[in-house]
């Protein structure tokens, strides 16, 4: 009797708990961006101080390793004596919020675009690519800095404003992968016993091209992330008393000559966030990749 | 492990070193001061641009007929010998006959009477044009002699006349015009400029014909360079590696720093600029809390000005009472005064309805630590803010539509010594009056109109009371400007933030 060879799994999430293990970088990532969820969701908890609790009297104490440092301020005070590490907590909050929050919009309006471009194709394809093109044309930091500065700059606003600027990639991808699949036999037979273009799009399409949506919505987490930070740091983001990490290297920039720590510390958890959440999307494309299927 | 001192000097020199400059190092040996100032001049024609900067560079290279003395707010003949007011409306003139030009040209009724009606044109566009509008022309009574007709009574004329109003030569601007004069401007100032680099660097250098009996004095330092540097970190690490040695507007925190390094000197003035709140009395915005006086005197209770002085303005900074500063001709601090009392602050919130306090629009377009630390001092009273931090040209237009219930603002006057050069701008019924009061605008009306000095005193202080009493306007505190420049260097800022380099020299 013939061995018939093992056919692949039919399992859309091929990644095996192995092969996420085996992947450092993206363990490593995913280990840090937990680190920082937790601190964002445990916020209340875990911050030693309220961080808009303002102290002129004790202003710019330097962290503990300083010798003028103490452990009251672990992290130290800034410019209004607030505690230092109080703010970076909440700071997560604030970056992942505006991260998660502008990436979902922009994973809605690119998704939509990019599938219907992807599998209608013709005419609704050339209007999606136009708008791509006009889309990718636009400097996502001037036009960002524009609108925020003139309706002005708050939480709701930063995230509206990137999640309207960060669709395209979504687009792209999605056109393409969608581009892909349309003329598979499984489409097709679908399309033959008379499902839906809603069915199809919607279970045949999408749990395929999930994969994607997942890595490309990480990378854009990281980048609406560090644009706020951009935002912030000209003023025209998170508006205060909100402790943005942008807005925290922004006030600290003035005295970074002669406390360096102000903008270092900020600077280093925007640095270890951004990192993380982009070794954890190159993992979880390294993971799902078709070659590493088998 | 590397101390913070290590870091912050590793930091300093790495800055340093990467900077590019091709000035020669700034010492008294080769007696040439390199300055840093912050900002892009427009242009250097003293009529075609507003900045700060530029009004700095004007007294270098331009005389008024008068001059205000810094020291005792005395006006002066500078380019004048004398001058009388012939009636409330008309202002004559003797002119020095022993001035010239930098190129050459004497200086005679002529340039005055070119000068003056050049900018009472209103199709010449000088700017800005309240410095030059309040005239209708000049006439030429001699070769030495000029005569000013005012369009009105304007009793602050000598302060404009001593200040921003200076004098070009008629044949050189006539024929070079803005253009030419901003690339080669020639006054009779005591510094004459050798080049123009537009935005980027101006050096100038002593004018040896200098009139003797100018009351600036001749200036004492060869040369000077102005160069921009935009950032104020890179001023720091030019100062610090010895390519410029003197910045200004430097923050208060990094003054203390470099005070403590003991390097450099550093010098601090106030200012006469100040800060304030602002808010909708009368309902521009709409119904809102702040049309209820009780509110206006609950904020002005809750906010803890002496405190926000002492930790973050710092300097020569003081707390005013009245919205005018202190060396303002017609300002009183003499007008009903609000301690920091929160306890009150929420009892008069009770009284208002508002024991729980409310939500309000916040708007501020500098100093977000100072706005941040009276955010904190109203959340104490159960006022909470929607905050808006904007770039100046966005809070203005917002102000000035009356889309704002509640501002913190700051106005520094155009240095004119002159309560009409602020109080009568915000509360005779301008785009930044939002409280329309008839009863302040009527006395602001009267000081601004009167040539008699009791009489514009009294009107102002009426006005000044007034506002103060309703708190239409919170004033808040001065402002100061810190000054950093090395050691070889004798200089002293004055209240009018116009350093005068010409007076500045060489230990």
């Amino acid at each position: 009797m013939t061995n018939l060879p093992q056919t692949t799994s039919n399992n859309p999430y091929p990644a095996g708990k192995g092969r996420i293990l085996q992947h450092k970088g993206m363990m490593i990532g995913s280990l840090i961006v937990i680190f920082v969820m937790l601190l964002a969701i445990l916020a209340p908890l875990i911050a030693p101080h309220d961080p808009y609790y303002q102290d002129l009297l004790n202003r710019l104490k330097p962290p503990v390793w300083d010798t003028r440092g103490s452990w009251d301020h672990i992290l130290g005070t800034d410019h209004l004596g607030r505690d230092y590490l109080s703010r970076l907590i909440y700071g997560a909050r604030i970056s992942l919020l505006i991260g998660i929050g502008a990436a979902m919009i922009s994973g809605i309006i690119g998704t939509f675009l990019g599938v219907m471009a992807g599998y209608f194709g013709g005419r609704v394809d050339m209007v999606v690519t136009f708008l791509i093109t006009v889309r990718l044309s636009m400097p996502v930091v001037l036009v960002a800095l524009a609108v925020v500065a003139i309706v002005g700059g708050s939480l709701q606003v930063v995230i509206a404003v990137l999640g309207l600027l960060l669709w395209d990639r979504f687009a792209v991808v999605m056109r393409s992968s969608t581009l892909q699949i349309r003329s598979m036999d499984y489409i097709t037979a679908a399309r033959a016993v008379g499902c839906s273009t809603a069915r199809i799009l919607m279970t045949e399409i999408m749990p395929n091209v999930v994969n994607n949506l997942i890595v490309i919505a990480t990378l854009e987490i990281a980048h609406a992330i560090i644009l706020e930070a951009a935002l912030s740091f000209l003023g025209l983001g998170v508006q205060p008393p909100l402790p943005s990490w942008g807005l925290m290297v922004s006030e600290g920039k003035d005295m970074m000559l002669f406390e360096p720590w102000l903008i270092t510390i900020p600077g280093v958890a925007l640095f270890a966030l951004v990192l993380s959440i982009n070794l954890l999307g190159d993992g979880m494309r390294d993971v799902t990749a078709p070659e590493n299927r088998n | 492990m590397m101390t913070n001192k290590t870091i912050s000097f590793s930091l300093i020199g790495a800055l340093a070193a990467t900077m590019m400059y091709s000035a020669a190092y700034a010492d008294k040996s080769n007696d040439t001061l390199n300055i840093a100032v912050d900002r892009e001049l427009e242009s250097i024609d003293n009529y075609y641009n507003t900045a700060r900067e530029g009004i700095v560079i004007s007294r270098m290279i331009w005389d008024g007929l008068l001059y205000r003395d810094p020291a005792t707010n005395e006006y002066i003949p500078n380019l004048a010998t004398s001058y009388k007011w012939v009636d409330s409306k008309t202002l004559q003139f003797d002119l020095r006959s022993d001035v010239s030009f930098h190129n050459g040209e004497k200086f005679d009724a002529d340039d005055v009477v070119f000068t003056m009606n050049y900018l009472a044109d209103p199709a010449n566009g000088a700017k800005p044009a309240r410095n030059v509008n309040w005239w209708t022309n000049a006439e030429k009574l001699g070769d030495y002699k000029v005569q000013l007709n005012l369009k009105t009574e304007f009793p602050a004329a000598l302060e404009f006349l001593s200040g921003p109003v200076v004098m070009y030569p008629n044949e050189y601007y006539g024929k070079v015009g803005p253009e030419g004069m901003a690339l080669n401007p020639v006054g009779t100032g005591p510094y004459m400029v050798t080049s123009v680099e537009p935005g980027k660097r101006y050096r100038f250098t002593k004018y040896d014909g200098y009139h003797s009996s100018s009351p600036k004095g001749r200036a004492s330092i060869g040369k000077i360079v102005i160069r921009t540097i935009a950032e104020s970190n890179t001023q720091l690490a030019e100062l610090f590696s010895g390519g410029i040695d003197w910045i200004w507007k430097v923050k208060p925190d990094q003054a203390q720093r470099i005070q403590e390094q003991g390097n450099f000197t550093v010098k601090n003035s106030s200012t006469m600029r100040i800060g304030y709140l602002n808010f909708d009395a009368s309902g521009r915005y709409g119904e809102n809390p702040m049309n209820d006086v009780r509110v206006r005197k609950a904020i002005a209770h809750s906010i803890n000005r002496d405190g926000i002085v002492q930790a973050l303005v710092k300097g020569e900074s003081i707390v005013v009472n009245s919205l005018c500063f202190p060396s303002q001709f017609g300002c009183t601090q003499d007008v009903p005064t609000y301690d920091y009392n929160p306890e009150k602050a929420k009892e008069l919130l009770r009284d208002a309805g508002y024991p729980d306090g409310f939500e309000i629009p916040f708007l501020a377009y500098r100093n977000r630590d100072y706005a941040e630390a009276m955010i904190s001092n109203l959340n104490a009273i159960g006022i909470t803010t929607k905050f808006t931090y904007l770039k100046y040209a966005a809070f203005r237009d917002k102000v000035q539509d009356g889309d704002s219930p509640f501002n913190f603002g700051t106005w520094g006057s155009y240095s004119i010594n002159d309560v009409s050069a602020i109080t009568s701008h915000f509360q005779k019924g301008g785009k930044d009056d939002y409280s329309r009061d008839a009863e302040v605008m009527k006395n602001l009306n009267i000081g601004d109109t009167s040539v008699d000095l009791d009489v514009r005193k009294d009107a102002y202080k009426k006005a000044l009371s007034r506002i103060a009493d309703q708190v239409f306007m919170f004033p808040l505190w001065s402002y100061n400007t810190n000054y950093a420049f090395t050691k070889d260097l004798d200089f002293d800022p004055t209240p009018d933030e116009i350093p005068r380099f010409f007076t500045a020299t060489w230990k």
